[in-house]
């Protein structure tokens, strides 16, 4: 069962420790006696030190793992190890017209050499052979390309010249019908203009005869 | 003896610049941790620090000198993280991975931990930020205000624009909650997990 003895801002001040003397002894004396809000503060008590638990995060958040502080030096030392090793041994690292290039092995091998000049020669037999073949390919490819624009052309030709025909067909009907109604137009007019002129003619002969009538 | 919050405004209003970088250097901290906890997601706390201080910059004029500054400045940061739960719409769980991987605050006492007591560390952090999380909105401010921030109930009365009475049913009510959630959860009330709560209290 609830206890409503205590109020709530009571307890929360005390909770605090921002409960006035007044306050704070009849909130004591009430607990001595009432098991109920006893039990409520302790729990609150606790509930206030289990927050105390979510700790806030570092700030900026590490997204890089820890074991790159060490990772590096240690990388880069390999690195400077690798290198001293491969130079005792006679190997040759050159940078030249933007490659590295490696000679790997021990200085005066007369049979290594014989070899790389081998390679080297076919290589350059290979290039040759591919640089002679790229003008070639590359005829054939714009003859054939040539080929395709000029059919492509033909086609927009054709096409163009049936839409003008059925333009002009289209004008030509288009030109007969309103010629047409511009005739009809004309004799409606002029048969209009006929009977105003036969009314006309009818007044003045009236007008006349009753002239000569007077 | 650096300069009040309210001198470096004034120095600010009168063309300093330099001056609101002291006030960020000096409050940056605080308002991230309040709307870390607020919103359970520390990028977007990050996210909206820095627009609470850009629009605190932008707003400067308009600030009323009667208030704290800082209390103004609590004020647009929750006001933003209201709107950014808003938008969002889900529940604010806490994902493990937000949690700090460091052992908590008072946990092993300064003690080197074992891995089950770090994993059980982090659990216990899990389980409170998310009962935290799941409170409503009013009362998981109070609650970060008070406990987490440390502010008085004048000033946290002052941020959320209520009574200071309001404030402390809103703590009551909001600690009571978070008391039923974690006893729910595996805590045991009397003593079980008496080290997860043997803590320091936050600074």
């Amino acid at each position: 069962m609830q206890c409503n003895v205590l109020r709530d801002d009571e307890k929360i001040d005390v909770l605090y420790g921002e409960a006035s003397p007044e306050v704070a002894g009849r909130v004591r004396e009430h607990l001595s006696t009432c098991a109920d809000c006893r039990d409520e503060m302790n729990g609150l008590d606790r509930t206030r030190q289990g927050l105390g638990v979510w700790a806030l995060p570092d700030s900026p958040r590490r997204r890089t793992p820890r074991s790159a502080s060490w990772a590096l030096p240690v990388a880069a030392a390999a690195l400077l190890a690798m290198g001293g090793a491969l130079l005792y041994q006679g190997t040759e690292v050159r940078y030249d017209a933007g490659r590295i290039s490696f000679r790997i092995g021990v200085k005066d091998d007369e049979g290594l050499r014989k070899m790389l000049a081998e390679q080297d020669a076919r290589h350059a037999r290979e290039i040759a052979a591919l640089r002679a073949a790229i003008p070639t390919a590359a005829s054939v490819r714009l003859a054939e390309i040539q080929d395709l624009i000029r059919e492509s052309e033909t086609r927009q030709g054709q096409r163009f010249l049936a839409r003008l025909e059925e333009l002009r067909e289209r004008t030509e009907g288009q030109r007969r019908i309103d010629m047409a109604r511009v005739s009809a137009g004309l004799s409606y007019l002029d048969g209009k203009n006929g009977k105003q002129m036969a009314r006309t003619s009818e007044l003045m002969n009236t007008m006349l005869q009753a002239s000569y009538q007077r | 003896m650096g300069s009040s919050d309210e001198e470096l405004v004034e120095a600010c209003l009168a063309g300093e610049v330099a001056a609101f970088d002291i006030l960020v250097a000096r409050w940056q901290r605080k308002i991230r941790g309040a709307v870390y906890r607020v919103v359970g997601s520390e990028e977007e706390a990050q996210d909206i620090c820095q627009e609470a201080f850009l629009k605190a910059y932008r707003g400067l004029s308009s600030f009323k000198r009667e208030a704290r500054f800082s209390s103004w400045l609590y004020q647009i940061a929750l006001n933003l993280s209201r709107d950014r739960l808003r938008r969002r719409k889900t529940r604010n769980w806490v994902s493990l991975d937000e949690v700090d991987e460091t052992p908590a605050a008072g946990w092993a006492g300064g003690r080197a931990v074992s891995a089950d007591q770090w994993v059980e560390s982090r659990e216990v952090q899990r389980l409170v930020a998310n009962a935290v999380a799941a409170l409503p909105e009013e009362q998981r401010e109070a609650v970060v205000l008070k406990e987490y921030q440390g502010l008085t109930f004048p000033e946290i009365a002052e941020i959320q624009g209520v009574p200071v009475s309001t404030v402390k049913t809103r703590l009551y009510r909001g600690l009571s909650v978070l008391r039923e959630r974690l006893v729910r959860q595996g805590f045991d009330e009397h003593g079980k997990q008496e080290t997860a709560y043997a803590v320091q209290r936050p600074s």
